[in-house]
């Protein structure tokens, strides 16, 4: 007990040398927790990015066509009988689903072309299923069996294009036969998902079955959910119930596709950043309990002389490295609550920051604010990992200074 | 009765290749209650001895029995508990700790035996801190002490746990005149109240007059051993 009271009042000791490595491990943690709410919130972004633009909540396809989905191949495709529409349309819920016909193309302009991905889509049900809605910068969207199209306006900034300007699509039909569609640019879209800006060309779903020569078959279905939070349920029950008609249909929900597979690999790629910035706090504890172990090097071998053990003298070192982590960590967590309260409330807008360049001409799928993220246990953790650091950290110093002979310690300057 | 007995004790420091012989071949008996200077220049090897005394270091040869217990068979971790409850040090620096106050830094070394309870430790702090001196500045820091006062302070935390022996390295080194008279006083009033045996090395000739017996050490040996009828 007298020992603990020892370490406490040591903490008083060095006021500045212990304000300035509590502030060291408090901007540790606040940098921790704000980036941790921040990349929540992108990560969070991006799946409702991808989610709105790309993948839906649910997809269904044949697992032949799952293993070769990258490529959109015209085989293994989906037959769209009156079965599997039942299916879909009675549904609990009654969620918005698109059939989709996805193919490569080469988009060309009579002077350039470039790779573009086909979708041939019902218009009505690309509205409700995609979040494409509010986002025609220039036109409308086209009407069944019409030769129009829908691109990003990025594409057709690329390729110099405007509303009313006809474009042709290259493609390989199912037999590998090219083909040709004409169409005329009916809309352009502008939306914060790159792929649909750079790469998308939407047209009538009709006219590319009959293109592609592949009658009433389709990619995929792609389901929109009230909410992601039932995808997965509700995949296992569709799974279910289509596993006796379309046993080679698979059922996948958003979270399980390749789309998504890059966040994990980004977030363990930021938390390994992260934890770097926790190691410059230990070394700020090593450096302090180096420093405090210098300086108490005589009071060490008196303690010691009295008959202290080297444990109960690692014991104070400890003890008071562990008092500096829980000061910086608290502090920590104040400045970084504060700081995940402004992130969440009022966001943060990087376009703006950037001096109003558009974040998603890089690639970035990021338009207008960012909001970040509570994340309680990002808080706990970092609070607690920045005491355990606070307290390991100072073992190998505080052991080295009192496992020192005592008369030699007594001795030293 | 003895409470120390050494024979034929040499301690030799390496320096690199170079062994450097400290003590020779020590052979003392100190006997309980006793007041015992150790003298001799620079470098005779007086640290050294009360160094192998206190049990801080161990002999490169010979025998040496505390209070009946032969050292050399004692772990490091039995040696810390025989410091903890029977030897008091005094050092020329008073190495107390700034953080506490006066009656704080006596009562670690109490707290330390752990037997004893609060009101117990209380009376006994404040009683030793009376006897030296200090009653009314138990909760000053020793930045807030003069230099008699921090070794006045040093002594009670050497005296608090009531051991059976004090060793005291050069303790008026840092004291003017006066200064040491009093703190010598305080220590041989402990001596003689408590019956404590107290062992000092020092160049002092002002200790010395204070000592019943008084050891001198020459190139690591007692080249003489004088007592002096109290």
């Amino acid at each position: 007990m007298f020992l603990t009271r020892l370490a406490l009042k040591n903490l008083t000791r060095h006021r500045n040398r212990t304000l300035l490595t509590s502030f060291l491990i408090a901007f540790a943690v606040f940098f921790y927790t704000l980036m941790d709410s921040l990349i929540a919130g992108m990560v969070e972004m991006s799946y409702e990015t991808i989610i709105d633009y790309e993948t839906g909540h649910l997809q269904l396809a044949t697992g032949a066509y799952w293993d070769k989905e990258e490529e959109l191949p015209l085989e293994n495709l989906l037959e769209l009988d009156e079965r599997l529409l039942s299916v879909l349309g009675n549904l609990e819920g009654k969620p918005a689903f698109l059939p989709e016909l996805s193919f490569s193309a080469r988009l060309n302009t009579g002077f350039s072309d470039l790779p573009v991905i086909g979708k041939g889509v019902d218009s009505a049900q690309l509205l409700k299923v995609f979040k494409l809605e509010g986002q025609f910068v220039e036109g409308e969207i086209f009407t069944p069996g019409e030769y129009r199209a829908v691109i990003g306006k990025r594409l057709a900034d690329l390729l110099k294009l405007q509303t009313g300007e006809y474009i042709t699509l290259l493609v390989k039909d199912k037999n590998n036969t090219f083909n040709t569609i004409d169409l005329e640019i009916a809309g352009l879209v502008h939306t914060v998902n790159p792929n649909v800006n750079n790469y998308h060309v939407y047209l009538p779903l009709d006219l590319v079955q009959q293109a592609l020569d592949v009658g009433n078959q389709v990619s995929k279905v792609v389901l929109r959910l009230a909410d992601r939070s039932l995808a997965a349920d509700l995949a296992g029950r569709l799974q279910n119930s289509l596993n006796k008609d379309h046993p080679n249909i698979t059922v996948i929900p958003w979270n399980q596709m390749e789309a998504l597979a890059f966040e994990d690999v980004s977030h363990l790629e930021n938390q390994l950043i992260l934890m770097i910035t926790l190691l410059i706090a230990a070394i700020a504890i090593i450096n302090t309990v180096i420093l405090s172990a210098l300086e108490r090097m005589g009071e060490i071998g008196m303690m010691k002389a009295m008959g202290l053990q080297t444990r109960e003298v690692v014991y104070t070192f400890v003890l008071e490295s562990t008092g500096i982590g829980i000061l910086g960590g608290l502090a920590g967590l104040l400045f970084g609550a504060a700081a995940v309260w402004a992130l969440v409330s009022y966001g943060m807008d990087w376009g703006a920051m950037m001096g109003g360049v558009d974040m998603t001409s890089f690639g970035i799928p990021v338009v207008g604010r960012t909001y970040g993220v509570w994340n309680p246990g990002a808080f706990l953790f970092v609070f607690l990992f920045a005491v355990l650091v606070s307290s390991l950290s100072s073992i190998l110093p505080s052991y080295w200074a009192a496992s020192k002979d005592p008369v030699k310690a007594i001795d030293h300057h | 009765m003895a409470l120390l007995e050494l024979k034929g004790v040499k301690k030799i420091y390496e320096q690199g290749k170079i062994e450097v012989p400290a003590l020779r071949g020590i052979d003392l008996t100190v006997e309980k209650g006793e007041f015992t200077t150790v003298f001799g220049p620079s470098g005779s090897g007086k640290t050294t001895l009360l160094n192998i005394i206190g049990c801080l270091d161990k002999p490169t040869a010979g025998r040496v029995e505390f209070d009946g217990r032969e050292l050399g068979a004692l772990s490091k971790k039995d040696l810390a508990m025989l410091r903890r409850h029977n030897i008091g040090f005094i050092f020329q620096t008073y190495n107390l700790i700034p953080v506490l106050t006066a009656y704080e830094n006596v009562e670690f070394a109490i707290r330390l035996i752990g037997k004893h309870s609060k009101d117990e430790i209380r009376e006994r702090v404040l009683k030793i801190l009376d006897a030296v001196g200090l009653a009314g500045l138990e909760n000053r820091r020793p930045n807030e002490l003069s230099g008699g006062q921090k070794q006045r302070v040093a002594i009670a935390r050497a005296l608090v746990k009531e051991p059976k022996l004090v060793l005291a390295d050069e303790p008026t080194a840092n004291l003017d005149s006066k200064t040491s008279q009093e703190v010598l006083e305080i220590m041989v009033k402990m001596n003689k109240e408590l019956g404590t045996t107290f062992i000092f090395s020092t160049h002092d000739p002002q200790v010395m007059e204070y000592a019943r017996r008084m050891l001198e050490i020459r190139d690591g040996l007692i080249s003489e051993d004088k007592r002096r009828e109290s």
